[in-house]
């Protein structure tokens, strides 16, 4: 909603600021997003006096004028037919910043000019360019032109809330800075409606549709001479961003601004036998003012003569009925709509207007009368018709005032938490014209006013009474009430427990978008019946790479690392937790929590260079990540399956995570041509974990273990077994003989090559034993260490490896 | 005995305090502390004390000697300082050998603080469904079908009567429909609007909180967000509350603090007001209540909700909200 000061200050008595007046607008709830003084480009144009014109020496259609600005006598060049001297007209000087741009101090063909006279067009101000602008004898050289002019005004831009429909309009706003300042709404300024008779009249009006239409007026002007508008109306609409029409539409705008009131006017010889109010016949078309041929609905709402729809009730008036510069006779519409009707056939047709956005909002149902009054006087004045009298006024005696409401002091004081007398409360309310009984002093009787239809209940008089009283003047207090004991969401600080970890070992948290493109199923292979095929789309994406809901975390990451690789970030190390979405048909979709983190590029991509050897990130890097999880979230019973490989995963880098022998994730390398569909061309190892499926498996409280009191004794032997036999198989192999003094075993080294044979590999292992009793002597290991290492070698066939 | 050893030591500290040198060092250990030296053949002579003296004259002998040996090492110390030996002294600016260490996405982060403050005042934290119902995200929250309040929230649909939630608000119906009161929780999550250029993302976060008992108060509502606030921002940092409409809020508000660009001034981030608005706020409204089965002349409650990008924007001065989900390692290095 956008406004003036100065047509602001036609409705009440208000000395303050433009200034002053936005803040205690936003302090009411009535928002302000933009003070703008209006033409403030013109504050350097002045009214000058054309003291002497003589001919330009060099330019025929030119004359040089000496220019009296009040101060001092300056020379124009000039090229208007109508220079000429004693004329007062607008001259801009160097400096002033005009529509057209900034005028400067020049020489025009060898002659200095100190300035522009200007057109009406040239300050912005009219569409008069056939001269100069010519002021009224009698202004005084060297005053602001906005002042001479009476442009001097601020507009002041307001964001509505959808409940404030009555302050889509100045007298609205008036009232509420009336309510606020202890000003005085100026009520005598509004038109006092005569009563209206319909017989007589040479046309009908009948409303088919009650409900949809539970108010409507209409009046004929006749002989109305229909051309452009005053330069005060027109100044009055462009200030708010209206383009001028003709003197008749403009009058209806102004009275839809100034009041809340839409209004139509229809061309009265343009409608065959009256106006009929009744919902649309399907298959009905009509051609809207904006040109546009719509096709209407059953459920919507018209303005109809005998034949043909006239108008989209409430949202547009049609092409057919539109006033135009033929239009002699003139039938104004001042009505009342459902505002759910309108609504719904506003978005039907999705078209929203300066009508629409009122009525759909709920508009004054006494208004009509008011606004049809106002319109109709404007027309008499500014376009010379002739007004019969009578019109009609159909269903305006059946609208009931809203119902009273009963107010209590004591829920006022509690729910707002300040002490308020109930004279205090009837005052504050009646400041905006809600009038009150006070029955006790407990309680009173507020009648809500007609304009104020977002009061209906108790609870909205206290919210008035607050926004009167000020919420700053509203005392700060801390809540008493009962301690409780918050439960811990688990979900959550499993999330943050595995961030603490992925953070520690050098990753970066990303965050990515919920919705992805449905593309990713088929870039990253997966089969056909993978669950995350099964993705949920949305039925109005804004993009088509944002179409569906993510069943995966993997792609928005392989995009980030697109992203950071095209930017020289080569090390990439990034994680995300989020839901994953998965389409369970009529059920809301599965959301389940995730993990995923990427590593690509330098094995310490933070370390300074003094110290980074360039290695790059391999598959036990990514593993380790794995391992890390495991043990930080004392996570019982994992085991890593290399049975089944995944298809977006280089079949031999691949583990999936199992849980108590329940897949619960995976990790691995990227497959390359899955990576290069993602633009990324270096080696990328992944890792996707269900946090939802690790829950159960973690381990309560840890239980305290003695720490040893005796030393332990290591031996490292080096094996030489068949190259397929893996290393978990060995040190099973060795802890599964149960021998009671081994306390830990690792491999040391894995070495292929010479001197050993092709198809073997030589393993260190290094065994660690400790007795809880006593010192172990070396005796005791070596039998205990030569009893494994024989056992180890003939199960895999292996032997020593010799120094 | 005793007054051989005074001496003895008096004079040692006399060749000790002129001693300058590795090397006349080693001398004076020799003269002094060395097998041969005359301290040591005195501690000998302690034997043969008579035994009433012998503890007093070999305590003494050993205080003694520790002191010296003391004195001694700090002299030799310094003296290596001094660069007479050749001592491999590391260059202490050249870098140390991190250790890579990642972080949390900065919205992460500034919603942990958030939590953190509600948590430290009994706030319960869940979450709830990212898709979510027509009924709990409008209908229960007193916005009806065909209400223009709808046109606050661009929604995303799933299909009709399922949508993503455009606020974290429809955990309070899901909340309050689980537990009677009193109440209090907070709501951490995702939501989205479909929406987007340099400050609005289809997807951002929110914190949704509120407080149900018998007889909360606006004022309440104040109190608890003045905590806030000064908890995020700085302790005294000017704070308003305006009036403003929610239709599951009655009365609602909006929450401005003083810029924290210009301090209030009036800069381009506060649009010249010198305010920022950082959250909603207001009274539950007795139709939400209803709408759980709730009885509202019961009780009362305030809610309020909160953007996490605009406040981690405001906190570190990031001025484009698409930032936070390009996850450019630039951008998260920084946090």
């Amino acid at each position: 909603m956008k406004l003036t000061v100065n047509w602001l200050r036609e409705y009440v008595d208000c000395a303050l600021e433009p200034k002053a007046i936005a803040d205690r607008l936003t302090m009411l709830g009535l928002e302000v997003d933009a003070v703008e003084p209006l033409h403030a480009g013109l504050d350097r144009v002045v009214v000058a006096r054309i003291e002497e014109v003589t001919p330009h020496p060099d330019a025929d259609r030119l004359v040089l004028c000496q220019a009296n600005i009040g101060t001092e006598v300056v020379p124009v060049v000039c090229g208007a037919p109508n220079a000429r001297a004693g004329l007062l007209s607008a001259l801009a000087l160097p400096g002033a910043k005009l529509p057209g741009g900034e005028i400067r101090r020049s020489k025009i063909r060898g002659q200095v000019s100190a300035g522009m006279f200007c057109s009406g067009k040239d300050l912005g101000i009219g569409a008069d360019n056939d001269g100069i602008v010519e002021l009224p004898a009698g202004m005084t050289p060297g005053v602001d032109i906005r002042v001479a002019l009476g442009l001097a005004d601020t507009m002041i831009e307001i964001d509505l809330t959808p409940n404030r429909p009555d302050c889509a309009s100045v007298v609205g706003i008036a009232r509420e800075i009336a309510g606020a300042t202890g000003g005085r709404l100026l009520r005598e300024r509004l038109p006092a409606p005569p009563a209206l008779a319909a017989h007589g009249l040479p046309f009908t009006v009948v409303v088919e549709d009650g409900d949809a239409c539970p108010r409507y007026m209409a009046r004929l002007i006749r002989d109305v001479r229909v051309g452009p508008s005053p330069a005060w109306l027109r100044n009055r609409l462009q200030a708010v961003g209206l383009r001028p029409i003709s003197n008749v539409v403009d009058i209806t705008n102004y009275v839809l601004l100034t009041l809340g009131q839409p209004l139509h006017a229809f061309d009265f010889d343009r409608l065959a036998g009256g106006i009929v109010v009744r919902r649309a016949h399907p298959g009905e078309r009509i051609t809207t003012l904006d040109g546009v041929a719509r096709e209407l609905t059953p459920e919507m709402l018209l303005i109809c003569d005998q034949v043909q729809p006239m108008a989209v009730a409430g949202v547009m008036g049609g092409g057919a009925s539109e006033v135009s510069d033929a239009t002699v006779n003139v039938l104004l519409e001042s009505a009342h709509f459902n505002p759910v009707s309108i609504r719904k056939t506003s978005r039907a047709l999705r078209l929203s207007t300066d009508s629409s956005y009122r009525f759909e909002r709920g508009v004054d149902p006494a208004l009509p009368p008011v606004a049809m009054e106002m319109a109709v006087r404007l027309i008499h004045e500014l376009c010379g018709g002739v007004v019969c009298s009578g019109g009609y006024d159909l269903g305006g005696d059946t609208i009931a005032p809203p119902p009273p409401i009963i107010l209590r002091r004591r829920r006022v004081c509690d729910l707002l938490g300040v002490q308020l007398s109930a004279e205090r409360i009837a005052e504050l309310l009646n400041s905006i014209e809600i009038t009150t009984t006070v029955d006790d002093a407990e309680n009173m009787t507020v009648q809500p006013p007609s304009f104020r239809i977002d009061i209906e209940r108790e609870v909205d008089c206290i919210e008035e009474i607050a926004r009167l009283v000020g919420y700053d003047a509203i005392p700060v207090t801390l809540p008493r009430v009962p301690m409780s004991f918050a439960p811990v969401d688990a979900g959550r600080s499993l999330a943050a427990a595995v961030s603490g970890i992925m953070t520690a070992n050098g990753f970066w948290e990303a965050v990515n978008y919920s919705f992805v493109s449905p593309a990713h199923c088929d870039i990253l292979k997966l089969a056909a019946e993978d669950a995350a095929r099964a993705t949920l789309p949305l039925l109005n994406p804004i993009a088509e790479n944002q179409a569906v809901m993510r069943s995966l975390l993997l792609p928005g990451l392989l995009e980030n690392t697109a992203r950071n690789i095209n930017y020289q970030q080569y090390d990439v190390r990034l994680y995300e937790t989020g839901k994953v979405f998965v389409n369970r048909g009529e059920e809301l979709p599965e959301e389940t929590r995730m993990l995923a983190a990427v590593l690509s590029g330098r094995r310490n991509p933070d370390t300074p260079l003094l110290y980074d050897q360039g290695e790059k990130v391999d598959f036990f890097d990514c593993k380790g990540v794995v391992d890390a999880l495991v043990a930080e979230l004392r996570l019982q019973e994992v085991t890593y399956g290399c049975d089944r490989p995944a298809a977006h995963a280089d079949p031999d880098q691949f583990c999936r995570v199992l849980l108590d022998n329940v897949e619960v994730g995976c990790f691995g390398r990227l497959l390359p041509a899955v990576a290069q569909a993602y633009g990324i061309k270096q080696d990328l190892w992944f890792i996707e974990i269900n946090l939802d499926a690790l829950q159960a498996g973690r381990a309560a409280t840890p239980i305290f273990r003695e720490l040893p009191r005796f030393p332990s004794v290591s031996r490292d032997v080096a094996l030489v077994i068949a190259d397929e036999v893996r290393g978990d198989e060995v040190i099973r192999a060795v802890t599964e003989m149960r021998q009671k003094l081994v306390e830990d075993v690792q491999i040391f080294d894995v070495y292929r090559g010479k001197p050993v044979a092709d198809g073997y590999k030589s393993l260190g292992i290094a065994i660690r034993y400790r007795s809880p009793e006593k010192t172990l002597d070396e005796a005791t290991v070596d039998k205990v260490h030569d009893k494994i290492i024989q056992t180890v070698l003939s199960r895999f066939s292996g032997r020593l490896r010799e120094e | 005995m005793l007054e051989q050893l005074q001496k003895l030591r008096e004079e040692a500290l006399a060749a000790l305090g002129t001693a300058r040198g590795r090397e006349a060092l080693e001398e004076f250990r020799i003269r002094y502390l060395g097998r041969k030296s005359g301290f040591i053949s005195l501690m000998r002579g302690i034997g043969s004390l008579p035994e009433a003296e012998r503890p007093l004259a070999g305590a003494e002998a050993n205080r003694i000697r520790t002191e010296l040996e003391g004195l001694l090492a700090e002299k030799l110390q310094e003296a290596g300082a001094q660069g007479q030996g050749r001592r491999v002294t590391v260059d202490s600016s050249l870098p140390g050998r991190t250790r890579p260490l990642g972080h949390v996405h900065p919205v992460t982060r500034v919603m942990g603080e958030i939590c953190a403050v509600f948590e430290g005042l009994g706030f319960t934290v869940a979450e709830g469904p990212d898709v979510e119902l027509d009924f709990y995200n409008f209908e229960a929250l007193n916005i009806p079908a065909h209400h223009p309040a709808r046109d606050m929230h661009d929604t995303f649909y799933v299909k009709p009567g399922v949508l993503l939630r455009t606020h974290t608000s429809p955990m309070q119906i899901r909340a309050m429909q689980a537990s009677k009161p009193p109440l209090r929780m907070i709501a951490p999550g995702k939501v989205y609007r479909c929406d987007s250029d340099i400050t609005h993302t289809p997807m951002f976060h929110q914190v949704e909180g509120f407080l149900v008992d018998e007889r909360v108060s606006f004022s309440e509502l104040k109190g608890v967000l003045r905590v806030f606030v000064s908890r995020i921002f700085e302790e005294d940092v000017a704070i308003r509350f305006r009036p403003s409409f929610f239709p599951f809020t009655e009365p609602s508000a909006e929450v401005d603090i003083a810029c924290v660009i210009c301090g209030g001034k009036g800069c381009r981030v506060c649009k010249g007001s010198g305010w920022l608005e950082i959250l909603g706020a207001g009274m539950i409204d007795p139709e939400v209540f209803k709408s759980v089965g709730y009885d509202a002349e019961r009780c009362s409650g305030f809610a309020f909700g909160l953007g996490v990008e605009r406040i981690t924007m405001l906190k570190y001065g990031i001025n484009d909200i698409r930032l936070f989900y390009e996850n450019d390692l630039r951008f998260l290095k920084q946090f």
